[in-house]
Parts: C-alpha cells; structure tokens; sequence
C-alpha cells in the first residue's frame, strides 16, 4: 500500500505576501513512499534563506507571545491562595476567571445530563462486598431528639394544597425496595452499602407534583454547621432524577432503620448523584418548575452532580 | 538552504499547550487528592494525621535543613506540588477545565500526526526493546566515558528517533489517553461504570489515574534535559517546525 505524490507538490499558499522579495518558490525534492507504515524519509525543502529566516523569526515571536499569553492566563485561573503562595499578592479575582470556570463547569454538568438515562440501572453489590460508611455529616450530627415528631412536609403538589406525612403512613403505603449500591462522594472516596426504603417515584405518583415542576428541592432543616447551630442543607434535584428506579427515600442502612448519623428516619439515596445531594434527615420536598438553589453551588461546586 | 520539515505545525502547536495544561491539571489534581488520599493510615493519636502524603511533608519538614520552622509540614508537599489544601471547589473546576482542554489538544495532536505523517514516525518496531536499552546504556555511560575521556559513540539509528525516543513518545499519547479514560471512569463511574469496571472498578480507577501522573514527571524531567543537551536545532524545530538535519545518521550496526 503506497501513498505517493501527496509531499512531492510545491506548497507555495502560506508564503507572505510582504517582506520577502520574489525569489524562487521552495522546493520539496521528490521523495519514496516504502509502505503505509513505513518511516518516510524527512521531506526536505530547498527554501530561500530570507524566506526561512523571514518565518524563524515569524514563529520565534509568536512562541514568545503564546508563552507570554499562557503566563497571563495562568496567572488569572489559578486561585488567589495559590498566587498568594507564590508571592503574587495582588487580587486576581475578576469576573472573566469565574466566568470561564464556571463555564468548564457547566458543560461538563451538560455532558454528565446527556449521558444519563433514566433506564440505565447503576451496579449493585452482594453483602459481602459492603464497606464501612463513616459518619460524614458536613457539621455537628443532630441531637436524635427531632425524630419523635418527625414530619415530611410537601409542597408544590398539583392539589394545591401542602401535606405533611409521618413515617409510620410512609411505611404503611409504600412498598419497600432494597439495594446494595455504591455512594460516591465528590472528595474521591465511596462506599457500598445496603439500603432500603422507598422509590421516591412511588411517592410521585401518590403524591403528583405541579404538572409544570420540573425540579424538586430536598432540604432538612435539622442539619447543623460545625458549631452545632442550625444551617439549613438543602439541594436541587431534576425530576428525571427523582424518577430513576434506584432512587430511594431510605429508612433503613444495613438491614436496620437509620440512625441519627446516617440521616434517621429518612434519607435521600440517589446512587446517580454525588453523595453531597444524599439529604440527610429529609423535612422538606417542594417541587418547583425553576432549577432551585442548592447549598454546594453556593460554596463553588456543581450543580447537577451527576455521576 | 536546505532543511527538512520536522514537525506538522498541530504538532508543534498541542505539544506546547500540554505544557500548562498538563501543569494544571497535576496542580489541580493533587488537591483533589488532598481531599480524600489513596493513601492513608490509622489516624496517629497525637495529631490525627493519617494521609501519607502529609507524613511525607512532615518527614521533608523535619529532615531538610532551613525547613524545621516551616508553619505547617503536613501541608507541605501539597503547599509545593497542588494549588493548596483545602481548595477542593476551585481545584475541581481547573481541573475540568484543563481535561476538556487536553482531549481538544489531543484531538489536534492527533490530527497533526496524521496531516504531517509524523505518525510514521512513533510506530514500534520489534527491535525498539534491544535499541532502546542500547541508547539507555549509552545515557548512563556518558558522563562516565566523558569525565573518563574515553571515546562513547552515540548509538547510530537511521530514523526520525532513536528507539528510546520513539518508546517514550509513543508511550506519553497512550498514557494520556489512559488518564482520559480513567478521568471518565472516576467521573462517571454510575454512568460509564463499564469504563470504571475496566479499570478494575472505581477506586481501582482511581489508583491508576494517580499513578498515570507520573508517566508525565518521569517523561518531562530526561525529556527536558536532553533537549538542553542535545543540539539547538532540536529545539528551535520544535517551536519552527524545521531543521537543517537532513541526513538521517546512519543505521544502528546489529545487523537487523
């Protein structure tokens, strides 16, 4: 197999117009191909010496402003904390660097979307494959006191109306479905282990959101900063989400109902997701047609999570 | 004048944007690293550290003159390698950034390798294994031979690269297209977990995006100083696309 002719023309397009004076064109001396895989021999070219000098320089300089460019970017991406480390003490923090980043981020949150399917089951484990999961509320864990009067309340229902229901009517009118599945969390580590619970597209269907919802917001009101004052945690969830088949409002880790460190009496378990949107110790759903706020993408992290 | 076209312009154009793209990305990485490292320990019942890298810090801090006083040595390491602790957010979104920039520029390499034929050029032969250990062995016998004043003939090859050259440029495309692919696995690993199953699963990813890190470091640092040693026109072609080496230096005399 030969590839023949394809180096043996003359390439006279990129020549410049100015700055060098008409001499003879550059030459590519003819040349062998000795198969498709085979190393050509180097394409030499007879080029007038100002014409080479004329692009050298013309390639030199543009090496130097790419150099120049790339310092510059550099030092606009990089964080202030970095730069401050470096002795480059003055503030950085313009509009452009978090536009750009932010950017990155956003399409990378498209592409996570366009891979997700709702049909696409995630892997799930046998028992003996479970590992330990540590207690990795953001703050303090709460006082198990909260759970006695325990209350999920709903709202942005298509009734109109908000609902509250306690634990005890969920178990009664649910099925219960089980899963050993792998929790993911955005710091790189993950842990597989047994849930059960609920499908949150179960309570959907009992409990229809506002046709035009598209997003849920799932929020505890329990959860605490690391002093131990309340800090409302609340994430944004797509609906598409809620509706996949293992995504569970869990109320029970291991074979026994939650504990407080695991978010009792009823947590978020969606294995699409990054840990973070994971609610703990759920108060509130509230269906919502525009994407809600949620806690991360106020402390710079995506909003979409997808895994 | 005669030269010879050496590298396509999309090579020459990727190959210097892996420079702060690659940077970028290990800075950035090892903060995400920081976040949750592969490797740990038992928390020590003094300070509570129990991530080797900190250890490592701790060791440099307490071992390296002019260091005893510095304010933090778990931190360290990642102070002097990554953008930080504790930047896991920002760190997060320079590395997406500089990941998508890396496929964009591997498609460019790419396309280079193709348009300029350079391809060809990084190929393995079944005599690369043999070659390569010869030009190795003429590397570590160098200084040797110099401060000896013996006479070290450079081994001789008749291609665009020597064996040792073509093994290591070929190996860094194929490790970038690793790291693409176990970035994806990590990433993804409910949605791709074929890729993360691939790899061993996904902590097992994990461990190899890593450890593909360093094929870049070990790559760069001979990478670097060869060039510096080697004659001026090796680097001025890769910023200007030609070089005034014409001939090819003769063939390596084994008789293949």
């Amino acid at each position: 197999m030969a590839t023949e002719g394809k180096a043996d023309s003359p390439q006279p397009q990129d020549r410049p117009s100015t700055a060098v004076k008409e001499g003879p064109a550059e030459t590519r001396l003819a040349e062998k191909a000795r198969g498709f895989f085979a190393e050509q021999p180097p394409p030499a070219i007879e080029i007038p010496p100002e014409l080479l000098r004329y692009r050298t320089r013309r390639d030199v300089l543009l090496f130097g402003a790419g150099v120049l460019a790339a310092l510059a970017g550099a030092g606009s991406l990089l964080p202030k904390e970095t730069l401050g480390r470096l002795g480059l003490r003055r503030a950085m923090s313009s509009p452009g660097k978090e536009w750009l980043l932010n950017k990155a981020l956003r399409i990378d949150d498209d592409v996570a979307e366009a891979l997700y399917s709702v049909d696409r089951r995630v892997p799930t484990y046998s028992k003996s494959q479970i590992t330990p999961l540590k207690n990795n509320y953001n703050g303090a864990t709460p006082d198990p006191g909260y759970i006695s009067n325990w209350k999920l309340t709903l709202e942005g229902l298509a009734s109109g109306s908000n609902s509250a229901v306690d634990l005890r009517s969920l178990m009664n009118h649910f099925v219960v479905h089980e899963q050993i599945t792998r929790l993911v969390c955005v710091e790189g580590w993950s842990a597989i282990a047994w849930w059960a619970g609920l499908r949150f597209d179960d309570l959907i269907r009992a409990y229809p959101p506002m046709p035009q919802a598209k997003w849920v917001r799932v929020e505890s009101s329990v959860n605490l900063d690391a002093s131990g004052r309340p800090d409302l945690y609340f994430v944004s969830l797509d609906l598409a989400t809620a509706r996949h088949p293992q995504t569970l409002l869990a109320t029970q880790f291991n074979g026994q109902p939650l504990t407080v460190e695991h978010g009792a009496p009823l947590r978020l378990l969606v294995p699409v997701k990054l840990g973070l949107k994971n609610v703990k110790a759920i108060t509130k759903l509230t269906y919502v047609v525009e994407e809600p706020t949620d806690y991360w993408v106020q402390r710079g992290y995506s909003h979409y999570d997808g895994i | 004048m005669l030269v010879v076209a050496r590298h396509h312009f999309l090579v020459r154009l990727s190959h210097w944007l892996n420079v702060p793209i690659i940077l970028g990305l290990i800075l950035s990485g090892l903060s995400i690293y920081w976040a949750s490292p592969i490797y740990q320990h038992k928390p020590n019942p003094s300070t509570g550290n129990f991530d080797v890298a900190a250890d490592i810090g701790i060791w440099i801090c307490t071992h390296v003159p002019g260091l005893q006083h510095y304010g933090s040595p778990p931190d360290w390491l990642y102070n002097h390698l990554s953008l930080g602790p504790g930047l896991l957010a920002l760190a997060l979104r320079l590395h997406w950034f500089c990941a998508y920039l890396l496929m964009l520029n591997g498609v460019l390499y790419g396309a280079g390798l193709v348009m300029g034929g350079g391809w060809r050029s990084l190929v393995p032969r079944r005599t690369d294994l043999l070659d390569a250990l010869r030009m190795f062995r003429y590397y570590v016998w160098l200084p040797v031979a110099k401060l000896a004043h013996r006479e070290w003939p450079h081994p001789t090859f008749d291609t665009k690269y020597n064996a040792l050259q073509r093994s290591a440029y070929f190996s860094v495309p194929v490790a970038g297209s690793l790291s693409v692919a176990t970035g994806w696995a990590i990433h993804k690993p409910m949605q791709l977990h074929w890729l993360a199953a691939l790899f061993g699963g996904y902590d097992s990813a994990r461990v190899w995006h890593f450890w593909l890190m360093s094929v870049y470091v070990l790559f760069v640092v001979p990478h670097v100083i060869l060039v510096f040693a080697d004659p001026w026109d090796t680097l001025r072609s890769m910023i200007v696309g030609w070089s005034r080496r014409v001939k090819r230096s003769g063939s390596i005399a084994n008789g293949h």
